[in-house]
């Protein structure tokens, strides 16, 4: 949205003005109708879905080990819900995501603010950096659970590392191109190194900041699903291994569901702060 | 050029640039050598440099490598070249019908939250533990970040252009290959890169998880089953290689095809 | 009102060195400016005339030759000389106070005051009302009005213009001149203004400088002897025009290939660097 003065710039823009208060409003009340058109459309297409997926259960087209009704799965998620399990195991997952993920974010932060402020800390640390960051988690797993076994330390560690390298990533490479014009502009206006950091720098690199972060947490959030399957006896991804091993697809789904709901809820409430974040941007993601 | 170059961190600006990169490596040599050197520790998950190289040959001469390797590879690109041309279809018709983004588009965006490796499970019991799981495996893979990035750059190619076709009154076929197509191919590209990433980040996964065949990824495990360090070494570096050249490929395939930019995307 | 001080630029010559060449962007340049005068700098691109803004203001400092300001060398920028670059140079999070706010950030004076001589240059760019817009929300000219006010809430004693109406059109641009002229007279600051402008040049200029490039030097320094406000449609205007467009005479003027756009980093994408980030 881009307010236009009118023409030509009077020395008095008053009236210019009263739009520039007046958009916003406009703005509330106009997606209401598509956005009601976007909902039923959107609909339609997973209930076909789930009722394909019923009929095929219901006729057994295909065996119900291979893939048991909704109402099945649905059912094994009630129950799991209501006996505490899948709390106890999602609130297991959370912990270690959380921990994980503090440990990788703040070390992502540090490291990449001392890359991207310090040109010499730089060429230090990031050739290092980058030869790590280019075998996989997947790739240090069987390193580090030799060599930290494979109890929460482990996992601890895989998730930090997970998180760590996007963040650093894009927060390096976001102070690194902070525009030199507006470095320029806090040096005509005589700012100290700490506003110019905090006014100036800081705010310039927040997109892909905030970008690194987002990646960082997907990313920590898939470190968990691996390393729960391979090396837990709690949380969401053992209740997975789990219920393959009994081959009980309802439990296996149920669990999946439930990945992808905390996935979704962490991607909405981070869109949701940076929404509020950058405010200042024309446009969103 | 960063226009900070004023901070140093107060770390020593006098070595020259080149050799600042090596300060560190170097460092984590020694300290590897010195610990082996001073016996700091008496495990055998301890090895030497010495022993990670002999395996190295060993691995290389006797074929398990070469065997490893092939297999990893094969799926990977089988499984990438799957995911990638579905999800550029998918992506595409996404991309150019509203309608169908209605959709289908909410029911897309919700399954791909689902964590990557919360599949594996499914798909073993949907397709066994052998090949064609984990090629279906990784194509899944693949699939959600080209289609995803395909649909973005239809959907981001600016009005401007657009409205440039209608004025040169452009069929449509020249519409697609002259204005759309180009103008979303940075953002294809990054998704088809991203696939090529997850795609082998995914071949490591599914070796781990269906734990069936050969490949670079079940090496790894039996090193970590039988408690032999250098052969897990040995296939970290392996996979880094592996994971770097890819990347390098697609790097240059980008700027390339993207010369028009002025800028390669290998730098962002 | 601050007490305006003389600026002189003495035998200014200064040159880049690309690839191991030395490559003479400035040379030999002389010039005073008067306090409250207000001097106009025209020439072609490549005649060094950004270079020479940014010299005075600080931004660069290697040289041969000197500026002085009342005698003293500058060492650097200073509050005491305030700049409106030609993109208008905004910082995008802070609304249009906090924007023109930025140029009081280390003031000796109250919070209250601050606010107040906010509150007074919006007024003196003719903003009221646009207080709490961000910079994405205006148009060029009011961007360019908040940069006017941004580099004179501090009064500054010299205040340098870097083609500041360069990327408006054309109403609004000569809108624009009127007001820096009326901003001028009231505030009685010397100004330097950089322009390709040359009508621009003559209507604001007590005096128009002519600049020619490769190496950027001086060619002639043409008094404007006519009295405010000035009719563009004035005979003397334009004769004082023709004498400056003469001194252009028989120089093309030069295509540039790459134009330099200010880029500000969108999100940089998971991308090459950032592979196996996994």
């Amino acid at each position: 949205m881009i307010i236009e003065a009118s023409l030509p710039e009077s020395g008095r823009l008053r009236s210019a003005a009263r739009p520039a208060r007046r958009a916003p409003l406009r703005l509330r009340i106009a997606p209401l109708a598509p956005g009601l058109k976007r909902l039923l459309l959107s609909w339609p297409f997973p209930l076909a879905i789930l009722a394909l997926w019923a009929l095929a259960a219901h006729y057994e087209w295909i065996a119900p080990q291979v893939l048991p009704a909704p109402g099945v799965v649905a059912h094994t998620f009630a129950d799991l819900a209501r006996s505490g399990e899948l709390f106890d195991n999602l609130k297991i997952s959370l912990l270690r995501v959380l921990a994980g993920f503090a440990a990788g974010c703040a070390g992502g932060l540090v490291l990449g603010v001392a890359m991207g402020l310090s040109p010499v800390f730089k060429d230090y640390v990031y050739p290092l950096f980058r030869a790590v960051s280019q075998v996989p988690v997947l790739g240090w797993l069987p390193l580090l659970m030799l060599l930290l076994g494979i109890d929460e330390t482990l996992k601890v560690v895989l998730i930090a590392k997970a998180a760590l390298v996007p963040i650093a990533m894009n927060t390096y490479k976001g102070l690194e191109n902070v525009p030199a014009q507006y470095v320029e502009v806090a040096k005509v206006f005589g700012l100290t190194r700490r506003q110019l950091l905090w006014k100036v720098v800081f705010p310039a690199a927040l997109a892909p900041i905030w970008n690194g972060i987002r990646y960082g947490l997907t990313h920590a959030w898939l470190a968990l699903v691996v390393v729960e399957l391979l090396a837990s006896s709690e949380g969401l991804g053992f209740m997975i291994v789990y219920g393959r091993q009994l081959f009980q697809l309802d439990l296996v789904l149920a669990a999946v569901v439930m990945v992808g709901i905390v996935g979704y809820l962490m991607d909405k409430g981070l869109a949701l702060i940076e929404t509020r974040l950058l405010r200042w941007r024309r446009v969103g993601f | 050029m960063n226009a900070l170059a004023s901070f140093t961190l107060g770390l020593p600006a006098r070595l020259p640039k080149a050799l600042r990169g090596w300060v560190l490596p170097l460092l984590l040599l020694l300290l590897w050598w010195a610990a082996i050197r001073f016996s700091w520790t008496d495990s055998k998950l301890l090895v030497s440099v010495g022993q990670v190289w002999d395996r190295a040959v060993e691995q290389t001469t006797s074929g398990a490598l070469r065997e490893g390797l092939q297999a990893s590879l094969w799926r990977d690109l089988v499984g990438f070249a799957i995911g990638a041309c579905v999800g550029l279809l998918f992506g595409a018709a996404l991309g150019f019908s509203r309608l169908l983004e209605n959709m289908v588009g909410p029911t897309f965006h919700t399954v791909k939250q689902i964590s990557l490796f919360a599949w594996v499970p499914l798909i073993s019991v949907w397709f066994g533990l052998g090949d064609s799981a984990k090629v279906a495996f990784l194509s899944l893979a693949a699939f959600f970040p080209v289609a995803l990035n395909t649909f973005e750059g239809i959907r981001s190619v600016p009005r401007e252009f657009i409205e440039v076709a209608q004025v040169f009154n452009l069929n449509r076929r020249q519409w697609l290959t002259k204005v759309v197509l180009p103008a979303a191919s940075p953002s294809i590209f990054t998704g088809l890169h991203l696939g090529l990433i997850y795609a082998w980040l995914a071949t490591l996964g599914a070796e781990y998880l269906l734990v069936a065949g050969k490949g670079i990824g079940n090496t790894m495990i039996d090193g970590r089953e039988n408690f032999w360090m250098d052969l897990v070494v040995f296939g970290m570096i392996v996979v880094g290689a592996v994971g770097f050249t890819l990347n390098w490929i697609a790097g240059v395939v980008e700027t390339r095809l993207l010369a028009w930019r002025g800028r390669a995307v290998a730098q962002y | 009102m601050p007490q305006a001080a003389t600026l002189a630029l003495k035998g200014l010559s200064k040159q880049y060195t690309v690839k191991d060449q030395s490559l003479a962007v400035l040379q030999n340049i002389d010039l005073t400016v008067n306090p409250g005068e207000f001097v106009s700098i025209v020439g072609s691109s490549g005649c060094g005339k950004s270079t020479l803004l940014r010299l005075i203001i600080g931004l660069e400092l290697e040289h041969e030759g000197e500026i002085l300001l009342d005698g003293t060398p500058i060492t650097g920028t200073s509050l005491e000389r305030g700049i409106v670059f030609q993109e208008h140079r905004l910082l995008p999070w802070l609304t249009v106070e906090q924007n023109v706010g930025l140029g009081l950030i280390n003031a000796p004076i109250t919070e209250a005051q601050k606010r107040r001589a906010v509150q007074e240059h919006i007024e003196l760019v003719g903003l009221v009302g646009f207080e709490k817009a961000l910079p994405y929300q205006l148009s060029g000219g009011m961007a360019q009005r908040v940069s006017i006010a941004r580099a004179l809430v501090n009064k500054p004693e010299i205040l340098l213009l870097d083609e500041p109406f360069g990327a408006l059109d054309a109403l609004t641009r000569a809108h624009l001149q009127q007001e820096l002229h009326r901003i001028w007279r009231r505030e009685g600051i010397t100004m330097i203004l950089v322009t390709h402008d040359v009508e621009e040049a003559v209507f604001l200029g007590d005096k128009v400088v002519v600049m020619e490039p490769r190496p950027g030097r001086i060619r002639r320094i043409v008094p404007v002897d006519l009295p405010h406000p000035r009719d563009r449609a004035a005979y003397r205007f334009a004769s004082v025009k023709e004498d400056v467009l003469r001194e252009f005479g028989g120089e093309a003027p030069e295509d540039r290939l790459v134009a330099e756009e200010v880029q500000f980093p969108r999100d940089v994408r998971l991308s090459p660097n950032i592979s196996f980030a996994l």
